[in-house]
């Protein structure tokens, strides 16, 4: 039996994170019930790493869109092959790529609707994430697609792309919209 | 290369959560079926092929070297597979290598997952999660943030198919998680059997578009053992062992944004292409007696048919309106009920699959036994946007091969199995045919 409940889940909830209610709820039986020496045991837990990751090569790709508001792919120096996402080497070739400015409009190649989203996306659903073909570019880019409603979401669509007011230098400092339409996600 | 049998198969309840059980004792009990199923003892067994996909799923990175130690295979040889949702198939895969080379005589390859110990305490369910974890698989710089889980990575081939094609309709897909619920009823592992309408599947609420909720298999806890063996052993072990007479492994590129194609599962038709040719099937959709694929969702047990090549892509939706894949049809496809009616504990699930086929062509599927089974194609799908496949022909003993090859379509089979096996020319020319395609 937990001897003393109030310290059990503090620190717990110190732990994972967690606020102390919700940790109660879960626990509910542990920590009021009475359950056989036998019976399951269940433990609050978290796998949690910080980084202080790098971009590597393409460290110019995420600072332009952070810092110029521009996007960036790359262009195979042997096929010329356009890259988005860059990438400092052409896969088919072996060969090195040089940046390219890219155009501000895309159009949808395939796409989804995301209802049902992990605790992350919470209050982000629906959304649609989709493959789009940025104007410039030779593949495709994931990337989310903002509409008034999502279920006017369509394969062919054209859009264009809006960038955050504060960007962090990540892929969530842009997205896309319908091209024709004056709808500002932020 | 050499024979390789299925000699023992061994698979515990796939459920929404073994609360009384950890990943490495689960394992513990897929093992002991799968001894026992064999005749044989632990020390009999040359080496263990593991199948576990997720660290965070089992709160536990390199969890194979414990499940090792706790079933007691000390010191014996030993290597984990992790290819997404193809984990367990994948695993199977590199357990026939072991035997195909004439390394071991007998390998055990072991699938299990623990997939519910995660627990979202905002909603109180594991599942928020679940899809977390499992978004790490998506890549961290450019996928990840979009928010891509595992349906939405089916579900825009999907859309791309459904674009060009027409199909599958939603009713087609639906049909499809009718069919294999109820199959789920005969099977004693599933965690899900159940008697739905194609209504039932329409009406629940969308998950991520196209799937709705009865498309979407559950995930699920479990483990699934094979006990693989060379053709001289398997023989003397069993009077009628499964053969593993064909495989295939394709992995396409992860960022799908790069492929010619995103509108069918080209790593099932390279995989599936491969088994077949290694297997001498030509024509599956006759050939094929059965099939254990890979329905995650229900569409994607549609796209699979085409992949594999019982029919034209685009056409795959009319094998389940025709009632062609059904349990009475010609091609039985998930008579176990698949990831929808069984559950999908990941690593496990390919393995289970592979020995759902062992045990149809053996003739032991009990309830679920499709008449006269005799070969059947397993496949195992995983990675971003169904990068990954596995595939295995699973039959039965040669001799029953040859006597269905007294018509005139067996003879060709036989003939092109004897090359295979037989002829370094054609085995050269397999490979180098494939590394052509790539
Ligand atoms: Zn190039």
């Amino acid at each position: 039996m937990i001897q003393n409940k109030e310290q059990w889940l503090e620190e717990a909830s110190k732990k994972i994170k967690v606020p102390k209610e919700l940790i109660e709820k879960a626990f509910h039986d542990e920590l009021n019930g009475n359950p056989s020496i036998d019976a399951p045991l269940e433990v609050p837990d978290i796998m949690d790493i910080t980084y202080k990751y790098t971009y590597g090569g393409i460290s110019r790709f995420f600072r332009e869109i952070r810092d110029n508001k521009q996007l960036y792919g790359t262009k195979c120096t042997h096929c010329g092959k356009v890259w988005l996402p860059p990438r400092i080497n052409c896969n088919e070739c072996y060969a090195p790529t040089k940046w390219v400015k890219l155009g501000s409009t895309a159009k949808i190649i395939t796409y989804t609707i995301v209802y049902y989203a992990t605790s992350v996306f919470y209050g982000k659903t629906p959304y649609v994430c989709a493959f789009v073909k940025v104007e410039g570019s030779d593949t495709l880019i994931m990337q989310n697609v903002f509409l008034e409603d999502v279920k006017k979401a369509r394969v062919g669509m054209k859009l264009k792309i809006q960038f955050k007011e504060y960007r962090n230098g990540d892929m969530g400092d842009f997205w896309f919209v319908p091209a024709g339409e004056d709808l500002q996600h932020e | 290369m050499n024979k390789v049998g299925i000699v023992g198969v061994g698979t515990t309840a796939f459920k929404a959560r073994w609360i009384e059980k950890t990943y490495y004792e689960l394992a513990y009990d897929a093992a002991k079926l799968a001894l026992e199923d064999a005749g044989i003892d632990k020390k009999d067994v040359g080496g263990v092929v593991y199948g576990i996909y997720n660290e965070f799923f089992e709160r536990q990175f390199m969890p194979d070297v414990y499940i090792h130690n706790y079933i007691g295979m000390g010191l014996k040889p030993s290597v984990r597979v992790a290819t997404g949702g193809a984990t367990g198939g994948a695993a199977v895969f590199v357990g026939w290598t072991w035997i195909a080379s004439g390394l071991y005589d007998i390998v055990m390859v072991l699938g299990v997952e623990k997939a519910t110990d995660n627990y979202n305490y905002a909603v109180g369910h594991p599942t928020p999660e679940t899809l977390k974890a499992i978004l790490f698989s998506g890549d961290m710089t450019f996928e990840n943030p979009m928010g891509l889980t595992a349906a939405a990575s089916y579900a825009l081939p999907m859309i791309a198919h459904i674009d060009k094609y027409g199909t599958p309709t939603e009713k087609q897909m639906a049909m499809v998680s009718v069919k294999n619920h109820k199959n789920a009823i005969n099977n004693p592992i599933a965690q899900s059997p159940k008697l739905l309408t194609v209504d039932d599947v329409l009406n629940s609420k969308m998950i991520t578009y196209p799937f709705k909720f009865y498309d979407n298999c559950l995930y699920s806890e479990g483990a699934s053992a094979i006990i693989l063996a060379s053709e001289k052993v398997a023989k003397s072990l069993s009077d009628n062992p499964a053969w593993i007479t064909g495989v295939g492994l394709s992995l396409d590129k992860a960022f799908a944004g790069e492929r010619d194609d995103i509108t069918i599962f080209t790593s099932s038709l390279y995989a599936g292409n491969d088994a077949y040719k290694m297997a001498g099937i030509k024509n599956p959709i006759k050939e094929l007696d059965f099939a254990e694929l890979h329905d995650a969702f229900t569409g994607a047990e549609i796209l699979s048919y085409e992949a594999f090549n019982f029919c034209k892509p685009g056409d795959g939706g009319k094998l389940i309106e025709d009632g062609v894949v059904e349990m009475g049809g010609s091609l039985p496809v998930n008579p176990s009920g698949g990831l929808i009616g069984c559950g999908h504990a990941v690593g496990a699930t390919g393995v289970m699959q592979t020995g759902e086929a062992a045990l149809q062509v053996q003739g032991r599927a009990e309830k679920r036994q499709v008449k006269n089974a005799r070969v059947g194609l397993v496949q195992s799908i995983g990675g971003p946007a169904t990068a990954w496949t596995a595939a295995m022909i699973v039959e039965r003993q040669d001799k029953i091969r040859v006597q269905r090859g007294k018509g005139t379509k067996g003879q060709g089979v036989k003939g092109a199995r004897m090359k295979r096996t037989k002829g370094k020319g054609s085995k050269g020319a397999r490979v180098q045919q494939a590394r052509g395609k790539r």
